[in-house]
């Protein structure tokens, strides 16, 4: 197997497996339209680090959970609706980023990247950051699991079950904001959704327990993403998108399925 | 008097909110006792209670065992008015059941409380599954798992048939009695007041009245409560 197709499928089969795992507390607590506005605001992190002539990437990281520390504390403030909020923040911070982009010197090759993903391109350097980085989150999913789904189904009585909820719930959000970061390498800021929201949003269709849902979900994306990256490597169509449409597709498949079953 | 929840004036005012939703309220459990908290629509019944559970903050003091509310919430279990969740998601009753006990397996606990809450056999099946009397139930025996001395009780019989309330009351009664519980509990239902507690607390934002309910309820105490148009019947035994 070529080399590039190696990194592409190691840093491919991670980084959706974590981005499902976090979908499923995404799906249960509504709030799909958090990891679009992340997605999209990290464009600015990503534009300060080429103007300043960091790695892209960590500055992103960086700005993804800057941003998912602010939106609580705004929504604590101005007590407006957490979509009303979002909905200000994906635009502008986008548009920070563009404007940051459009006065720093030069051609950007890399704002199509960050837009659209470019896992083929990816380094041995950005694959071992990948998998350090995924194993950190699937390993805090997996331990806090229990206080997480208890936070997202009550979070009132979470708290009477001794949880400190504002705690792990600002952690969930860095974490989660660092995974659509990763993500972002792998389908590009405009789809990473994609991955978030489709592999949860199909196993829930089959699901019949929690315990199912968090089996499909990860293997559901992981599927996705070895099929897509094989096809757009054959058929030389950008792996991003196909990642992404190969989800809505296999989610229609399993919906066409479900119903006729 | 021994006494297990002591509240003093205890007042909560909600930001951004002109006046507050609960002024002054004070009164005390007894251990073992049924407590029912009773007034109109909007008069702070929901509201003094998640005080009390520590949801909101409030001014005033809120004792249990002599110790701050905060310190012994561990104590305490909760039954919602309604339990609001995506009835599209997969989590079966033992799974929800689970969410709730430490890390040990409870597995056993789970089936013996099923079976005391009368729900034997529903273990595998899915919450969204459940009519809204079977879900208070499962709430119940949520609320158990932790032992708890002090059960707190937001109008369980909303969003159950009127057949389903009365069993639900009298399953409470029996869970209450083998359990060793004191009860407080916001209810509209004035039978369930007369057949189970022990002692009535009425409050319409301040504090009306309180006392055993054959002695607090009478026909001024409802005119405060419900205003003038409300006809009274007295409750013979």
């Amino acid at each position: 197997m070529l080399p590039f197709m190696q990194r592409a499928l190691i840093g491919g089969i991670l980084v959706s497996c974590v981005l499902a795992y976090f979908g499923i507390f995404v799906i249960l607590r509504r709030s799909s339209f958090f990891g679009d506005a992340v997605a999209h605001s990290s464009l600015t992190g990503v534009a300060l680090g080429i103007l300043l002539g960091l790695n892209p990437l960590l500055t992103a990281m960086l700005y993804a959970v800057m941003v998912s520390f602010v939106i609580p504390l705004l929504r604590k403030e101005t007590r407006l609706p957490i979509d009303t909020l979002l909905g200000i923040l994906l635009p502008v911070s986008m548009a920070v980023g563009v404007i940051l982009l459009s006065i720093t010197p030069g051609y950007q090759p890399e704002l199509m990247s960050f837009l659209f993903g470019s896992i083929l391109g990816i380094s041995w350097g950005s694959i071992y950051l990948m998998i350090a980085v995924s194993v950190v989150l699937l390993t805090f999913l997996h331990l806090n699991q229990k206080k997480l789904f208890n936070i997202s189904f009550d979070p009132k009585y979470a708290t009477l079950l001794g949880i400190r909820v504002s705690r792990l719930d600002m952690i969930y959000h860095a974490g989660l904001a660092i995974a659509i970061v990763l993500g972002i390498q792998l389908v590009g800021i405009v789809l990473v959704n994609a991955l978030l929201i489709i592999p949860a949003a199909t196993a829930r269709l089959f699901a019949t327990s929690l315990a199912t849902m968090i089996l499909y979900a990860p293997i559901i994306a992981a599927v996705t993403t070895i099929g897509s990256l094989v096809l757009s490597y054959y058929l030389n169509l950008p792996s991003g998108p196909t990642i992404a449409v190969m989800s809505g597709l296999i989610f229609v498949g399993a919906l066409l399925l479900k119903h006729k079953v | 008097m021994n006494t297990l929840l002591q509240l003093k004036t205890i007042s909560v005012t909600y930001p951004g909110a002109s006046h507050s939703s609960v002024e002054s309220i004070s009164f005390s459990l007894e251990p073992y006792s049924i407590t029912a908290l009773i007034g109109p629509n909007g008069s702070g019944k929901s509201t003094l209670l998640r005080a009390i559970l520590g949801f909101i903050p409030h001014t005033g003091s809120i004792q249990f065992n002599g110790k701050p509310m905060k310190e012994q919430l561990h104590l305490v279990g909760y039954v919602p008015q309604r339990f609001q969740f995506d009835t599209s998601f997969p989590i079966t009753v033992s799974e929800f059941l689970h969410l709730s006990c430490a890390d040990q397996n409870f597995d056993h606990e789970i089936e013996e409380l099923l079976t005391q809450v009368k729900m034997d056999g529903k273990k595998n099946a899915q919450l969204s599954e459940l009519s809204g009397g079977q879900l208070q139930r499962i709430l119940l025996a949520r609320s158990l798992l932790r032992d708890p001395q002090l059960l707190i009780l937001d109008e369980p019989e909303a969003g159950i048939d009127a057949g389903g309330e009365q069993s639900f009351y009298s399953l409470l009664n029996e869970m209450v009695k083998a359990k060793k519980l004191t009860v407080l509990i916001a209810t509209h239902e004035l039978d369930i007041v007369y057949s189970f507690a022990r002692q009535v607390v009425c409050i319409n934002r301040t504090m009306v009245c309180s006392g055993p309910p054959q002695k607090a309820l009478n026909e001024d105490m409802f005119t405060k409560l419900y205003g003038h148009g409300l006809q009274f019947y007295g409750h013979h035994h």
